[in-house]
């Protein structure tokens, strides 16, 4: 990476920005810091993407660094390996999470064991970004949420920014991150008003794998992260009114894990609760509930909770998508179970 | 040198001049008299061609006052749809892709079902028992590859029946493509496979897909029919089709069909095509490549078609759909447990702890409510 004094970041100018700004200007942070940096993906270019995320930085910074690329996910995803290890600091972008299969197999057999294979001779500093979750009544493979598979394949770092100034922080780091790093994008935040808030305008980091306490509390620990902070947040502020105080754990990396905000904070609490918006069984949750009963068994004063989407796929009935992915209500009979165990 | 012209001869990747294959000129006029089907035929491909615009017009309108989702027109593209599916018999089978709802209604998906589906209505999303449609798939190329699978199940079962499938010019580009027309074209299985070229992928141009000029010559590498075709004149799009379809049914194995038309409209309701492209190119295809205005001109030169009975078509274009549209605005509210029905044939254990869930869920509601 090209070396640049920065100024610390509570000397730096700020501007209000959404979530999707806040991408946008990470990225274009990251091509004017560094020449390696290409950018490609599917409508990326001219369009800027269909959420709008690269508006603006083909213009900016030319077709040769930001373009498009013919429709396969297989080839953004397979070429992107092949030329982060010769060099290059490729961010890419699939359209949905959804759309992440056809690369799977460069996911899973490749870019996850490409360092690993060659024995350290290459590296794939790469970062492959893509919208998820749900919520919107959008069509089918428009509303996944696909971070279990990743987890569960070793080699790769997963973060899942929950608003605009960790996206963007979280996103210079990962740009910046000699592993491959896939940025989990929630489709509902992107533009949502309630986060906007003052990111600074220049380079700042958010270290990966360094949990944020949204809110502290001592009785229930909710462990989120994405799109399910808010709803996290909201059922805590209701179980405040009935004298319950929550602990709420966004996480803002998957991978790295940071198991000593959650251990820490069970075993304060002594219950805990996860919520995540994929599908319950093998997902992030059942993780994270093994990990606090290897680590803080002795503490817990009740069974962990899982609050989730249920086994089936996102759905495309919009009429009824309230019942499965998870709201602030499910989340507080969640707490009513934990504290009447 | 003789030596490698040798290994080379017979090649004809890159230097045949291509021509797209037509039979009506864009004004109407024919350019292959010989080839003009039974004008009854015409007839009935211009009325089916005018409902198919009529639905995408509507669907547009339903959108815009909520009463349809997230929608993927059609409009402009009718010949290549209906004039393609409108060969099929009743024992074929269509892997359709979301542009495709022009192709399904050809091949008897009802209208009322087609609305339901984009209300995202579980009712909708069920095919009737009676119709061989595929489900439709939003990621592409899976039909592509699930065509090829169809096809290889009609010729073990000896069902007599073809597999026919569409992909948009982008859709080429993935892998999957490949690999199922390669692996369809290996067994000679009973697929037609129709690149629709409309021009566009959402925002992307045809020409950043590939570097060949006509992607039909991919099927040279297969070892099948490759067909270049004016997708905006349903004469040859109905002749060609018909032609892949029956080759197909008796035996001599898949054909690549491109059909050059234009996505007129944008890639989905959500999209605005202003971003990325002349409202100029666009209005050239629309006053001067209708496909349907094209079928007209040819029939009135032929003193088939009158004021009386296109307005008399369009009125019963118009009852059909209004009744559907009625039928649909009354179908009941969907079921929750459509939620998790059909995830599996013998749920786990999970599944049923979370339908006890999804109840207590749907009952809390109601009593609130």
């Amino acid at each position: 990476m090209t070396q640049v004094i920065d100024k610390p970041v509570g000397q730096q100018e700020t501007r209000p920005m959404t979530m999707a700004a806040a991408l946008t200007d990470a990225m274009d942070v990251a091509l004017t810091r560094d020449p390696k940096v290409i950018m490609y993906g599917e409508d990326v270019g001219r369009l800027g993407g269909v959420y709008r995320i690269t508006t603006g930085l083909q213009a900016k910074h030319g077709e040769a660094r930001v373009f498009d690329s013919p429709l396969s996910e297989a080839a953004i995803m397979g070429t992107a390996i092949g030329a982060a290890a010769v060099g290059m600091r490729p961010v890419v972008e699939f359209q949905f999470g959804g759309f992440m299969m056809p690369a799977f197999d460069h996911i899973f057999s490749h870019v996850s064991r490409y360092r690993y294979r060659s024995r350290g001779r290459w590296k794939t500093p790469l970062v492959v970004r893509f919208p998820v979750g749900g919520g919107l009544g959008l069509l089918e493979q428009h509303a996944d949420s696909p971070e279990a598979y990743l987890m569960h394949t070793p080699g790769i770092k997963i973060i899942y920014p929950s608003n605009p100034y960790d996206a963007k922080g979280l996103l210079l780091a990962a740009i910046e991150s000699d592993d491959p790093v896939f940025c989990f994008e929630t489709i509902k935040l992107y533009r949502d008003p309630k986060l906007r808030q003052d990111v600074p305008t220049g380079y700042y980091t958010v270290p990966l794998g360094k949990a944020r306490i949204a809110r502290e509390g001592t009785d229930v620990t909710i462990i989120a992260y994405g799109g399910m902070v808010q709803p996290a947040e909201a059922a805590a502020e209701a179980a405040a009114q009935a004298n319950v105080s929550c602990e709420v754990i966004d996480l803002r990396s998957i991978v790295p894990l940071d198991i000593d905000t959650i251990i820490n904070s069970v075993q304060k609490t002594g219950r805990a609760i996860v919520v995540h918006e994929a599908v319950r069984t093998g997902g992030v949750g059942a993780e994270i509930a093994a990990l606090i009963q290897e680590k803080a068994f002795y503490s817990l004063e009740a069974p962990i909770e899982r609050v989730t989407s249920f086994d089936t796929m996102p759905s495309p009935f919009n009429a009824l998508n309230h019942f499965s992915r998870p709201e602030a209500h499910h989340i507080a009979e969640a707490i009513k179970k934990v504290l009447s165990a | 040198m003789s030596e490698s012209s040798d290994i080379f001869a017979g090649s004809t990747l890159q230097t045949a001049d291509l021509k797209p294959f037509q039979i009506l000129a864009p004004d109407g006029r024919p350019v292959r008299e010989e080839l003009i089907p039974d004008l009854e035929i015409v007839e009935e491909l211009y009325r089916r061609m005018a409902r198919a615009r009529y639905l995408d017009d509507k669907f547009m309108v339903l959108y815009k006052s909520q009463r349809l989702g997230n929608y993927a027109q059609f409009g402009g593209q009718e010949a290549s749809q209906v004039a393609s599916a409108f060969v099929l018999k009743a024992k074929d089978y269509v892997c359709p892709m979301y542009r495709n709802t022009a192709a399904m209604i050809t091949h008897g998906w009802p209208i009322e079902k087609a609305i339901l589906y984009w209300r995202g209505h579980p009712d909708g999303w069920r095919i009737p028992d009676d119709l061989n449609i595929m489900p439709i798939i939003i990621s592409i190329p899976g039909q592509i590859v699930h065509a090829a699978g169809v096809a290889l199940g009609i010729q073990a079962q000896n069902l007599g029946a073809v597999a026919l499938s569409y992909i948009g010019e982008g859709g080429t580009s993935q892998g999957d493509f490949h690999a199922g027309v390669n692996f369809a074209a290996a067994r000679k299985a009973p697929a037609v496979f129709i690149i629709e070229n409309n021009g566009w992928a959402i925002s992307v141009p045809r020409k950043v897909q590939s570097g060949v000029d006509y992607l039909m010559r991919r099927a040279e590498g297969y070892g099948i029919p490759g067909y270049l075709v004016d997708g905006n004149d349903a004469l040859a799009v109905y002749t060609t089709a018909k032609k892949a379809v029956e080759d197909a049914r008796v035996g001599n194995g898949p054909s690549i069909i491109e059909q050059l038309t234009y996505r007129v409209r944008p890639h989905t309701t959500g999209d605005d095509p202003k971003a990325y492209r002349t409202e100029d190119e666009t209005n050239e295809w629309i006053a001067n490549r209708d496909p349907i205005k094209r079928l007209k001109l040819f029939l009135e030169y032929e003193k088939r078609w009158n004021d009386d009975r296109e307005v008399a078509m369009q009125a019963e274009i118009e009852t059909e759909f209004t009744a559907a549209l009625e039928a649909a605005d009354h179908a009941p509210a969907p079921d929750p447990m459509a939620l998790l029905d059909y995830t599996m044939i013998e749920p786990t254990w999970q599944l049923e702890e979370q339908r006890a869930t999804l109840q207590a869920r749907v009952a809390a509601e109601g009593g609130a409510a």
